[in-house]
């Protein structure tokens, strides 16, 4: 009798990683929120999500545990369904647990979540998906929302939204392109299991491209320039014996350097860093800096290099035949060297989220968190929707200053800002 | 709306303080409004912890029948030989190694480093019952262990927790082997010939001096120490 084979993909090479750093207590995950214009409908959200998950095969997914790699294959357990918001943000995904989905669907009052295991997509991904439920969503409520405002939910998916843009768009050079091996690493002490502090800062995008503009650089640059100011003020009243250097790591999204169609992971982090052992910055230095580098070494030949040395890394058929239980290890090792130990902290920017006026008129703003840290530090993250940017700090730290600061000077930049956090 | 006199951002309608720098608010022309829904769900689902225990028990009951099932075996076969003390000593070990560290998640690393060692020593003393050396077990074994305990974890603690120098740390852990080398020779020594005669640990040791002392002269002067600091990008 012939059996019917499940169909599966392999990893690409993020999610490899993330597959292999992922623990019972730690998980890289991310959440977008749209905040409505009027309660939550649970029910016409569930059905929202019902119809938008089998056109994206790609969320619908569950990890398997190979010998070798850990793979997707579709997942046909029942959901996911949608379930009331709790203060326990972007908790651990565990893959035996949940019916093995990797996405999770929550409502609070007038604020829709969809929370993504980055194993699955990235950012940019996950806002392709969140803009056609969201679109959904807003038809089951009876609003009349032009089919061209989102992905059309009736079409078929499109294989090129599966591919590994990674593995198609790796040359033959590889490179590393790290510039700080050790940064200065602002940990805080850890909350107790699972305390997760979120605060958000909305911001006028207008005051704040203003700002960004006299000096000569976009929001992107301005806001990493002034966290990193921040950052060696900090360093320097910690009077450490040896000052580092400060380093962000700033995801990049690839799609703009090569075509490509897919809703899975394709980004690629860059460093800037700016060492306070040769001296004193202004913001209109840092800011000079971080535009410099940004340009430097965000380039398609770089990229290119970078991407080929992580695809290299994971087809390397001696790799390949060590078996996971031994690799995972390994690589949790080497993610502490090359993902924790280069970065002061991570900066995450995935641009201005626009929306048809149909659908901007439901939706008040938009958020996004990133979810906890490998180890106690903060994640700042932003997204800009309307005439607004929000930015979040989370972590599991106990320590607040660094939001503290930063939103205070932007307050001392002439900005207004206002802020809500969990920490109450 | 309210903001905070200290840090000059606006606060949430409901906030009865700055979440920044958690000043009061005080404003008689916006109370805050506890009716208000708060801004971010306050309701805990409360993640589980991974159930660690529970692996713990079953690696220690799975090393517990390996034990006990060599223990029955050893009384019907082979008797002559007490052979089960090998497999049931590792089983004690690796319960110390693996198992506890499950169970009681809080002790310490240096109390855990201490018990692993003394588990080492422990199987030992079964190997010595079963082969009647106790005399060697004695004389050799437990010297050899009792420096290690001693030596090892305090060693350990002082890099990890005193935040020694990577240029301090290489001096220490260098002079600890060079100790321990002559250790292990004056231990060998009393137990064969019965006098110290100091021959091949003198060399480690006199070698691990000879490089303790330029990474000491790098360590004492800071030109030389910021040149090596270049040179090898610590």
């Amino acid at each position: 009798m012939a059996t019917v084979s499940t169909p599966w993909y392999r990893m690409d090479n993020a999610s490899v990683m993330y597959s292999a750093i992922q623990r019972e207590d730690y998980s890289a995950i991310y959440r977008f929120s749209a905040f409505m214009d009027r309660e939550v409908d649970p029910a016409a959200l569930q059905r929202a999500v019902d119809r938008a998950m089998p056109r994206f095969p790609g969320f619908a997914v569950r990890i398997r545990r190979g010998f070798f790699w850990h793979y997707f294959e579709p997942n046909p357990s029942p959901g996911p369904f949608v379930r009331e918001d709790s203060a326990d943000f972007c908790r651990p995904v565990r893959f035996g647990e949940d019916n093995g989905w990797l996405v999770r669907f929550l409502h609070y009052g007038r604020r829709i979540s969809l929370e993504v295991f980055h194993a699955v997509a990235d950012g940019a991904g996950a806002l392709v998906f969140f803009r056609a439920l969201l679109a959904e969503y807003l038809r089951q409520l009876g609003e009349d929302i032009p089919a061209g405002c989102a992905v059309d939910l009736d079409s078929p998916p499109s294989p090129g939204e599966l591919e590994d843009a990674y593995l198609r768009h790796a040359g033959r050079v590889s490179r590393s392109f790290t510039q700080v091996k050790r940064a200065y690493q602002d940990l805080g002490t850890p909350e107790p299991f699972y305390t997760f502090n979120v605060t958000m800062g909305f911001v006028p995008i207008a005051q704040l491209k203003e700002r960004a503009s006299a000096l000569g650089g976009t929001v992107t640059e301005y806001l990493s320039a002034v966290l990193i100011k921040l950052l060696l003020e900090k360093q320097r009243q910690e009077r450490v014996h040896r000052q580092r250097p400060v380093a962000l790591g700033i995801p990049v999204n690839l799609r703009p350097y090569f075509p490509t169609e897919t809703l899975r992971n394709f980004i690629m982090t860059v460093q800037v860093s700016a060492d306070p052992r040769l001296g004193d910055y202004s913001l209109p230095e840092l800011v000079s800096l971080v535009r410099c580098q940004m340009r430097l070494y965000a380039t398609p030949q770089n990229l290119r290099a970078v991407m080929t040395r992580g695809v290299k890394l994971q087809y390397n058929p001696l790799l390949q035949l060590i078996p996971s239980v031994l690799k995972n290890p390994i690589m949790l090792r080497s993610y502490r060297t090359s993902g924790v130990r280069p970065y002061t902290a991570t900066f995450t920017n995935p641009g201005y989220f626009a929306l048809p006026p149909e659908m901007s008129a439901h939706i008040e703003h938009m958020e996004v968190i990133l979810g906890q840290a490998a180890v106690a530090r903060p994640h700042i993250s932003a997204i800009g929707y309307g005439g607004t940017m929000e930015i979040t700090f989370s972590g599991t730290q106990q320590e607040n200053d660094l939001e503290r600061e930063f939103f205070r000077y932007l307050v001392r930049e002439g900005m207004h800002v206002r802020v809500e956090s969990t920490r109450g | 709306m309210s903001y905070c006199v200290n840090c000059g951002v606006e606060l949430g309608a409901g906030a009865g303080s700055c979440p920044l720098c958690h000043t009061p608010v005080q404003n008689p022309h916006a109370v805050p409004d506890n009716d208000a829904p708060p801004f971010f769900p306050t309701r805990h689902e409360g993640v589980e912890p991974v159930s660690r225990r529970m692996a713990g028990l079953l690696l220690s009951s799975m090393l517990a029948s390996v034990a006990l099932c060599c223990g029955i075996l050893n009384l019907l076969f082979y008797r002559e030989l007490w052979w089960s003390f090998f497999p049931g000593g590792a089983a004690v070990m690796l319960w110390v190694w693996f198992a506890m560290p499950l169970l009681f998640r809080r002790l310490s690393a240096w109390c855990r480093l201490t018990l692993d060692t003394l588990a080492i020593g422990v199987y030992v003393l079964l190997i010595a019952l079963a082969v009647h050396g106790l005399d060697w077990y004695l004389r050799l074994a437990v010297p050899m262990l009792l420096c290690a305990v001693c030596v090892c974890p305090t060693v350990i603690w002082v890099v990890r927790y005193r935040r020694l120098s990577i240029l301090s740390s290489a001096i220490l852990v260098l002079l600890t082997a060079g100790f321990l080398a002559a250790a292990v020779e004056l231990f060998c020594d009393l137990y064969l010939r019965g006098v110290w005669r100091p021959g091949w640990s003198l060399i480690v040791l006199i070698s691990c001096v000879g490089l303790c002392i330029p990474l000491i002269v790098i360590r004492r002067v800071p030109s030389l120490r910021e040149e090596a600091r270049r040179r090898f990008h610590v």
